[in-house]
């Protein structure tokens, strides 16, 4: 039984369209083993996932469960097999308590919820070592609390092969670390994982086996222990990358952007971004870190003119930003480029062209009554050839691009811009290796002629290695302003979860206030006229 | 055996023709079963109907300019309302805004008519037509912008409180009533026929009216607007995403009402050629313009060069299936309702045909047959701004829905 397969896949394909997902992929899972997938955007990792949940059906190959030909049909067929999936993005109803959540997909459970659910899903829950309330609401949950419910639902109705899509991305460091000794004790269990992720460590770090794909092909299956992450990324790729982010120094300018004690609504009300300080100079770039969704949309919006703040006082090159039009800051040179979950739903109108997407910022400043498109051309084929942007021409919607070359699109638009402040929240979300490499090399370029950059990261390996400072935010709050060569992941990951406060640290330097602010300075000169 | 679906990414030009000439055909040939079971010889009966009765006919000039008096307020509203739908706002209050402006443009022919001469007449007719009914179409707008109202069910329900003030107005005898004839003891529209008409070109025995050519202008016009101002660029950010519009620092509330207004004012606009032509008001002036300009305009695709084509068939339809229904006194001219609707039905049922192609399963060559075939159609890439509404909402689905309809696929199969 030792050699038998818990999943085997054999000669896969599915197209979509003219689109070739997957090409004859072969993969196999030990019983009891962690594979790890890899691939770049786009090489058909989730797709195939997908068939084996059930979502889709090949078009050709077979699926073989515990040595035996599998027909899956449908996600129903595919539970039957034992085969469960944790989305990218969960699957949870947020009014629904942790229990009723489970409950609710259980064929014969009968119209009468019983009392006895909550002991159940507890005594699961206890049998893998999660914590979990299972009356509480899932809209009282953090991120990790909703993941591990996805996960204590896959085992619930009996899961023997766990597929994870994505699962570290909205972790931090320390979750990150209790979600792998789950996967471990899973697997003592014999249970088979299959983890996808972009994240070379995790891989190191977690799997038996890594199985990599690439636009859509099957490459190897490959031992962890006998592998390196340069090698892995090789094999992604199709050839030798180099995986170092140069932080160079550079003369530094006064602050440009100044944020004074700023405090800003969510959409429900709540407090957002609350009483945060800090400037960016010149010819740096500030990472701002947190878990997802502490403030870091509002404090862009605020920024950039499109949500109102509560109080607090904003400053660009000494002039006040508060209260200015969206167009206003925007010919103050502060240009925003934010990447949300969907990529497209700020910043791109997704179903005209990159020529007009071009022209999204400026086409107000064209003579007359008419729109200058033959600038706006001129400008897409300078972007779709200094960055690479694989599009069959300019005129193409922008819809129909993959996810990392409409980024390159949005990002390129606010470079062509000539800011000289830069703010980019998640450029590289989802982005694979070389494609990510590509956008931290434009910021940089960006740093070096004098722009200041904030940069709201998610990967704290990336904003060490890329940033100069890093601002910490927890539920809104700043939790210390850190040198990126001096700090950790463990202390950001502490700071993060509001575990650590370093706002103290130096009493004679309140955070985020510069020695030289130009904000003093207008006040200072107030008061001796 | 079973079957799946495939998205297209591209289908050649010649290929869509092919497909909407099919949908059409069926459409006229299920018209053609019905035809026969009430025994009217089908071939006769279309026969009439495309040809307007103009064959062998002494008086065809008179069919005509028949045929062009419905084709213009049906074109203009079909343009007006696809400025609206390009940016997501769904006007389907087209009856209403063209009742008010026709209501505008007697009160001008009837009042000042007889005072002023004729050109400055129909100039203010046209201005108080297209002033009111935006006006009008810009409550939903002002309501939608102000409180988030839903500007479907807002323009739906002015619809009714413009048509029943027509009624109010048509029925009421009364001495303010203005609108209707003094003499007359029954309630009966007055005739501004005599003081007020629409110049028209004679040519020949054909006269063609001058609302004909500023239809064709302001046909162009709009093209141009859409394609290559400012404002046109502007409809179509906020109408792909509000979120970016507002990100790029356009004034979306402004820009939604500006739209709105143009686009009620251009409905105004068709309701005073209308009456300006007809030189009477009636119960019925709108003659569903605001209905079927909609499906126009979703036929046409909102493509402005489009509605010309689209609603030159469907008056044609129109005024055909009137013509044959004096002859076939067996079919009445609603019978044109019917295969408006059918032709609407199939045309949007060949619609998945260009946007699906339909792969068996488990055959592999011819699979990939067709996966070459879509290969090289992508090659001519042809990028249609046109369809994009359409594709939009398939974007949309989420991904749930795209499971189901997967799966039901492979039931069907």
């Amino acid at each position: 039984m030792d050699n038998q397969y818990a999943i085997e896949m054999r000669g896969i394909s599915k197209t979509f369209g003219s689109i070739q997902a997957n090409k004859d992929i072969n993969l196999n899972v030990r019983q009891g083993e962690i594979l790890a997938l890899l691939g770049e955007n786009g090489s058909g990792k989730t797709t195939l996932m997908n068939m084996l949940s059930g979502i889709y059906t090949p078009d050709k190959g077979s699926i073989y469960v515990n040595g035996k030909i599998a027909e899956i049909r449908s996600p129903e067929d595919s539970k039957r097999y034992g085969i469960g999936m944790v989305h990218q993005h969960f699957k949870l109803v947020d009014a629904f308590s942790a229990a009723d959540n489970i409950w609710m997909g259980k064929e014969k459970a009968g119209f009468v919820l019983r009392k006895k659910r909550y002991a159940q899903i507890e005594e699961i829950a206890s049998k893998f070592g999660f914590e979990i309330d299972p009356k509480k609401k899932v809209y009282d949950m953090a991120v990790s609390e909703k993941q591990t419910l996805e996960i204590i639902k896959v085992l619930y109705y009996g899961a023997n092969v766990i597929v994870l899509d994505e699962p570290t991305a909205v972790l931090t460091v320390q979750e990150i670390d209790k979600l792998f000794n789950v996967l471990r004790r899973m697997k003592e269990e014999g249970h088979s994982i299959i983890i996808i992720t972009h994240k070379l460590n995790e891989v190191m770090s977690i799997s038996d086996r890594v199985a990599i794909l690439r636009k859509g092909e099957y490459i190897t299956t490959v031992n962890t222990a006998e592998t390196s992450e340069q090698e892995l990324t090789e094999w992604m790729v199709g050839r030798k990358v180099d995986l170092n982010i140069n932080r160079t120094v550079v003369e530094k300018t006064r602050p440009l952007l100044e944020v004074r004690e700023l405090t800003i609504k969510s959409d429900e009300g709540s407090v957002a971004i609350d009483n945060v300080s800090f400037y960016i100079r010149g010819g740096e770039i500030l990472g701002v870190a947190g878990i997802a969704g502490c403030g870091q949309k509002e404090l862009c919006e605020a920024i950039s003119g499109l949500r109102p703040i509560s109080s607090g006082k904003m400053i660009h090159k000494g002039d006040n930003i508060v209260g200015l039009s969206p167009k206003a800051i925007m010919e103050k040179g502060i240009h925003m480029s934010f990447i949300p979950e969907d990529r497209l739903g700020m910043g791109l109108a997704p179903s005209m062209s990159i020529t007009d997407n071009m022209l999204l910022k400026k086409y107000r400043n064209a003579k007359g009554p008419f729109v200058d498109r033959a600038q706006g051309r001129t400008d897409a084929e300078q972007v779709i050839k200094e960055l690479g942007v694989v599009t069959p021409s300019s005129e193409t919607p922008v819809r129909r691009l993959s996810g990392g070359n409409v980024q390159k699109v949005l990002l390129g638009r606010e470079i062509k811009a000539a800011p000289n402040v830069l703010i980019t929240a998640y450029p590289v979300r989802g982005l694979d290796i070389n494609s990510s490499y590509m956008i931290y090399d434009i910021l940089n370029e960006q740093k070096k002629s004098g722009v200041g950059v904030l940069f709201i990261g998610e990967d704290l390996d990336v904003m060490i290695a890329l940033c100069d400072k890093i601002l910490v935010l927890c539920h809104g709050r700043v939790m210390g302003v850190v040198h990126a060569h001096k700090t950790s992941k463990e202390e950001l990951g502490l700071m993060m979860t509001g575990a650590l406060d370093l706002t103290d640290k130096h009493e004679d330097k309140p955070v985020g206030i510069a020695k030289d602010s130009l904000m003093d300075e207008q006040k200072d000169a107030k008061e001796v006229e | 055996m079973g079957f799946h679906i495939v998205k297209r990414t591209n289908c050649p030009i010649w290929k869509k023709i092919i497909f909407y000439l099919i949908a059409i055909f069926s459409a006229l040939a299920i018209g053609g079963i019905v035809l026969s079971c009430i025994n009217v010889n089908p071939f006769e009966y279309y026969g009439k109907m495309f040809t307007l009765g103009t064959v062998g006919n002494k008086i065809a000039y008179k069919t005509f300019i028949n045929y062009f008096n419905e084709l213009v307020p049906l074109t203009l509203t079909a343009i007006a309302l696809s400025l609206a739908f390009k940016m997501k706002f769904w006007n389907i209050g087209g009856e209403g805004q063209f009742i008010i402006g026709a209501i505008s443009a007697t009160t001008v022919a009837l009042l000042l008519g007889p005072k002023l001469p004729t050109p400055i007449t129909i100039i203010l007719m046209c201005l108080a037509a297209m002033v009111f009914a935006g006006l009008y179409g810009l409550i939903a707008a002002a309501l939608k912008v102000k409180f988030g109202t839903n500007e479907t069910l807002m323009t739906l329900m002015l619809n009714y409180i413009a048509l029943y003030l027509l009624y109010f107005i048509g029925e009421t005898k009364a001495d303010w009533n203005f609108f209707l004839q003094t003499e007359s003891a029954r309630p009966v529209f007055e005739s501004f026929s005599d003081a007020v008409a629409f110049p028209a070109i004679r040519m020949g025995k054909f006269e063609l009216n001058i609302s004909v050519i500023l239809t064709v202008l302001i046909g162009v016009l709009v093209y141009v607007y859409l394609k290559k101002t400012k404002h046109g660029y502007e409809i179509n950010v906020v109408g792909d995403s509000t979120g970016t519009a507002k990100y790029a620092g356009m004034k979306v509330n402004k820009i939604v009402l500006r739209t709105v207004f143009i686009s009620a004012a251009l409905i105004g606009l068709a309701s005073a050629f209308k009456v300006g032509t007809a030189g009477v008001l009636s119960t019925a002036i709108t003659n569903d313009v605001g209905w079927t300009g909609i499906i126009v305009a979703w036929l046409a695709q909102l493509s402005t060069p489009m509605i010309f084509v689209v609603s030159s068939l469907i008056s044609l339809l129109q005024c055909g299936s009137e013509v044959a229904a004096s002859t076939f006194s067996r079919v009445d001219s609603s019978f044109a309702n019917m295969l408006q609707g059918l032709i609407l039905f199939l045309v949007l049922a060949a619609d998945f045909f260009i946007r699906f192609s339909i792969v068996r399963n488990k055959k592999d060559e011819k699979k990939e047959a067709v996966i070459s075939e879509v290969k090289t159609a992508e090659n001519e890439l042809l990028y249609d701004t046109d369809d994009i509404i359409v594709e939009q909402t398939e974007e949309e689905k989420t991904e749930e829905e795209k499971t189901e309809e997967e799966k039901g696929e492979t039931d069907n199969g």
